[in-house]
């Protein structure tokens, strides 16, 4: 009776385990690999120093200690936290607008984010010593009002809130705020330096302190995006057949928006714009693996993780002890990995 | 039990009536049929059913009224398919048919077991088992629609609403569909109410047809009564005729007399 | 120490070299021996000040200027300095919005990023100093028949020298402008011949920005820097672009272990030594323990004006300090 029936149709173990896997190896490469040279084994005997009851004798003097632990282990967590959330964000916004080229860039975070770092930039009191540096403040407020401004206005658009009308709302809106921005920086051109800086993208400065600032919304966002990761799957077939299927569409739109956005948020405002990420890692798990969303969102979530990590390898290291932007690196090796992934895949891209 | 009553409706898009004062009620467990011409309301009346377009006036499945229960509540009392449903690309045959358990399921949870093997007979009972892991969007129009009426047997919804549900297919192929949305009438003893431009093919599946006009019903009845050369011609053309053949009403457009140029 | 003064007395002369070899190219009216000495004043030099029209060879070509400028537009912060220390203020009469030094400099709205040439046209200039131009800057400028002389960032010392000689010249200031290049030279050599002890072996890092663009040895700052015998922990970076100005990986700075830390970020960025102190990884370096995060000033810092003598003074001073405890 049951012969032939599919059983892979969940998301099968062994491709989490191997997405976690490659998760696990990058971060060990991100530890091991960087412009100071320290020996493996004094990076191995370093992290046994630090868990107790051990008793490993660390053979790192302190100030490679500190090399290792506040400077390059904070960025490679970084890494992974940012890759993630601008995975999974991306995943989401494909998702909801049923679009492969949506991800929160195009509702506006990016243009919002750029907005708010530039206001803080020029305008911004000085924050020498401050508690909070507000430029990520500004970054994370401005993302969050520029995809709340495109949703307003999509939403009150007279001819029906549709996914289509929500996009052409956050064109408008990105567009509008990038004009107000280039407006802000032609007249406070002292501040041009350090706009273009932020919004080139970087894990350069990358300490604890951002990790921390950022953890508790990548983990909340990735977890609600995880979980509504079945209903993606139901709003593929457009709004009015999700809501005969049982859903509210707009009420699920609005929701994941909100996740996707603020997580997105609070990870551009310590890392800049970084770009592509959000739509090719999607892309790749779809077509190496499996439209459906149940596979797409979490593997993205690991997947995303590890690429950035790699590409920020590849930033420090191609040109060490020079930096090249990460976000150079994001679209000079994403691109062709994904075009070869593209062209073998038979399936097709929505 | 579960029929469909429709009392007085209208629906407007601006200041356009689609359509007035609409009565019509479908009894358990059997057909309706909607009729009529491109542009009267058929697929207008079939959206108001299911809830997805504001109306006025009164829409009642069993005495539930339309629009007083959630979403979910009500994707388990309905089933949909569209005139051009979407089947969205890379999306497997199963995991399509599996979107019709969506109002069963917890907001957030995952298949169980059960939905899994209500899928697997829904495939099986469709004859479309054997692909049920091809590409949703590869498949050629009478397997999609297949496929939708595998979705809608799994939704296990006691009324269906198929809008023009064989558009677009050859002849055999349409006879095998209505065939099939026949079966689940009268294995699963669901209510239909689907629009069906082929007014012979609604001659022999329907129980029941109504015939809309510029948003108006013009007939209703049982398709001998509805299928009379008199009422079709007002709507239609003159030049319409109704014959019978093996008991069953056909219904042909003739070539008029005064436009051909063989004579 | 004997040896240092050696070179560096050398490199000037080297500067003088080669402004003169850059000067007697130029096509010019004006007798070039005034230009390429580094020797004070001579009468005859006085004598020529007032003969127009001179030409030189600026960034954008041959630039004539008919007569003496009475109405100077300058939208280069440098170009500015330069203008007031060689005594050319009063025929300044309109400054871009980053000309802020010196004060008497009559600043205006007008941006240097984005020059306006209908507002710069509105001063009805008769001279124009640029530091660099966005387009077509230039040509429109020239289409109204004002005279435009660019002066791009400098490269070198020499550079800048050549750049304030020029701006002397096309002023009818050359004996102050050849004085100005004279002064900057001895003063930054008696600043390098102050430090107290033998530098070298230490090395500093130069801090542009707080996401760590640093300049190496070849930029203009670099070069400032390099007869002190400090050496450059940049300098190990590619410079594929052969701007001098790389982005350079924390970690490698914490690594390198500068014995100066050179803030030249503390008006755009807000860094100090306690912001430096405060990031993480960086508090045991030597630099922060020993007192070795010098505060720069970013305005002079990123110009090429006779101010950088003051850059170098407060290196040094640092420097001698270190030393100094060291000793």
């Amino acid at each position: 009776m049951n012969a032939g029936r599919p059983s892979g149709l969940r998301l099968p173990w062994w491709w989490i385990a191997g997405a976690t896997l490659l998760l696990l190896v990058t971060v060990i490469a991100g530890a091991m690999i960087g412009p100071a040279s320290i020996s493996p084994w004094g990076i191995i005997s370093s992290t046994l120093s630090r868990i107790p009851f051990l008793n490993v004798e660390s053979s790192l003097d302190t100030r490679a200690d500190d090399i290792v632990w506040q400077i390059r282990m904070p960025r490679v967590v970084l890494g992974v936290l940012v890759g993630s959330m601008l995975s999974v964000a991306g995943s989401a916004y494909q998702g909801v607008f049923r679009n492969p080229l949506a991800d929160p860039y195009l509702l506006g975070a990016g243009a919002g984010a750029g907005l708010g770092a530039t206001l803080a930039i020029a305008y911004g009191p000085d924050a020498s010593g401050w508690f909070i540096d507000p430029l990520p403040l500004a970054a994370f407020i401005g993302a969050i009002v520029g995809v709340a401004l495109a949703y307003v206005l999509g939403y009150t658009v007279r001819s029906g809130r549709t996914a289509v009308t929500l996009i052409l709302a956050g064109v408008a809106v990105a567009a509008f705020l990038t004009a107000l921005q280039t407006f802000l920086q032609q007249r406070e051109s002292d501040t041009l330096r350090e706009v273009y800086g932020w919004i080139l993208g970087s894990l350069t400065t990358a300490g604890w302190s951002e990790v921390r600032l950022v953890l508790p919304y990548v983990v909340g966002c990735s977890v609600v995006l995880v979980a509504f990761r079945r209903l993606l799957d139901v709003m593929s077939v457009g709004d009015s057949e999700a809501s005969t299927l049982g859903l509210h569409p707009s009420r699920i739109r609005l929701l994941l928006i909100g996740f996707a956005t603020l997580g997105t948020a609070a990870v551009v405002a310590v890392s800049g714009l970084i770009g592509f990420v959000g739509i090719i890692v999607p892309h790749t798990v779809r077509l190496m693996t499996s439209a459906s969303y149940r596979v797409i969102v979490p593997l993205s979530l690991l997947i995303g993780g590890s690429f950035l990590v790699l590409a920020d390898i590849v930033a420090r290291t191609v040109q060490s002890p020079t930096e090249i932007p990460i976000g150079v690196v994001t679209a000079l090796v994403g691109a062709p990995f994904f075009a070869v992934v593209l062209r073998r895949s038979k399936g097709i891209v929505s | 039990m579960t029929d469909v009553s429709v009392s007085s409706v209208g629906v407007s898009y601006g200041r356009t009536e689609i359509l007035s004062q609409v009565s019509l009620s479908v009894g358990d467990g059997r057909w309706m049929g909607i009729i009529g011409p491109n542009g009267a309301g058929k697929s207008t009346l079939l959206r108001a059913i299911v809830g997805s377009v504001p109306y006025r006036g009164s829409i009642t499945l069993g005495d539930i009224e339309i629009g007083s229960e959630d979403a979910k509540s009500m994707g388990r009392r309905i089933a949909y398919v569209p005139q051009r449903p979407v089947y969205p690309p890379g999306m497997s045959v199963f995991d399509f048919v599996l979107l019709g358990r969506t109002p069963h399921l917890g907001l957030l949870a995952a298949e169980r077991e059960e939905d899994i093997a209500i899928v697997w007979d829904s495939l099986q009972s469709l004859s479309i088992s054997g692909f049920a892991e091809r590409d949703v969007a590869s498949l050629s129009g009478g397997e999609t629609q297949r496929v939708s009426l595998a979705r809608v047997l799994a939704q296990q919804a006691p009324v269906v609403v198929l809008d023009e549900a064989t558009a677009s297919l050859d002849v055999a192929a349409q006879h095998e569909v209505l065939e099939l949305i026949a079966q689940i009438q009268h294995e699963q003893g669901v209510t239909i109410v689907s629009a069906i431009h082929d007014l012979t093919a609604a001659a022999q599946f329907c129980d029941e047809l109504t015939l809309l006009d510029r948003g108006q019903v013009v007939a209703m009845g049982n398709p001998e009564g509805v299928l009379d050369e008199a009422i079709l011609a007002s709507v239609f053309e003159p030049t319409i005729r109704v014959i019978e053949i093996e008991g069953s009403r056909v219904v042909v457009s003739l070539r008029s007399q005064g436009s051909s140029h063989g004579k | 120490m004997f040896k240092r003064t050696t070179l560096l007395a050398m490199a000037l002369a080297l500067v003088a070299v080669s402004c003169s070899s850059n000067d007697a190219a130029d096509a010019t009216t004006l007798p070039t021996q005034a230009t390429t000495t580094s020797a004070p004043a001579s009468t005859t030099t006085e004598a020529m000040e007032s003969r127009f029209p001179v030409t030189i060879e600026a960034g954008n070509g041959a630039v004539t200027v008919e007569a003496r400028p009475e109405r100077i537009v300058s939208i280069s912060p440098t170009s500015t300095e330069v203008l007031f220390a060689i005594g050319a203020g009063d025929q300044v009469v309109a400054v871009d919005s980053l000309s802020n030094y010196p004060p008497e400099a009559p600043i205006t709205e007008m941006s240097a990023w984005t020059p306006s040439i209908e507002a710069i046209a509105e001063y009805d200039p008769d001279l124009v100093f640029i530091s660099f131009d966005p387009g077509d800057l230039i040509a429109g400028l020239e289409a109204l028949s004002i005279p435009v002389i660019l002066h791009g960032t400098a490269l070198s010392l020499e550079d800048a020298y050549t750049q304030w000689e020029q701006t002397g010249i096309a002023t009818g200031h050359t004996s102050e402008a050849l004085d100005v290049v004279s002064d900057t030279q001895s003063r930054l050599v008696d600043a390098v011949e102050s430090i107290a002890n033998d530098a070298q072996g230490l090395t500093y890092y130069y801090e542009l920005e707080d996401v760590l663009y640093t300049a190496t040895s070849a930029s203009f700052i670099g070069q400032v820097i390099a007869p002190t015998g400090l050496s450059n922990i940049a300098d190990e970076a590619p410079d594929p672009d052969g701007f001098g100005y790389p982005q350079l990986s924390q970690e490698f700075i914490v690594e390198s272990d500068p014995t100066l830390i050179l803030l030249a970020d503390t008006i755009c960025c807000g860094q100090s030594s306690e912001t430096v102190a405060a990031r993480p990884g960086w508090g045991s370096m030597t630099a922060v323990t020993n007192g070795g995060v010098v505060e720069l000033n970013d305005d002079i810092a990123s110009r090429w004006s006779p101010r950088v003598v003051e850059l170098l003074d407060a290196i040094v001073e640092a420097l001698s300090s270190l030393v100094a405890v060291d000793g």
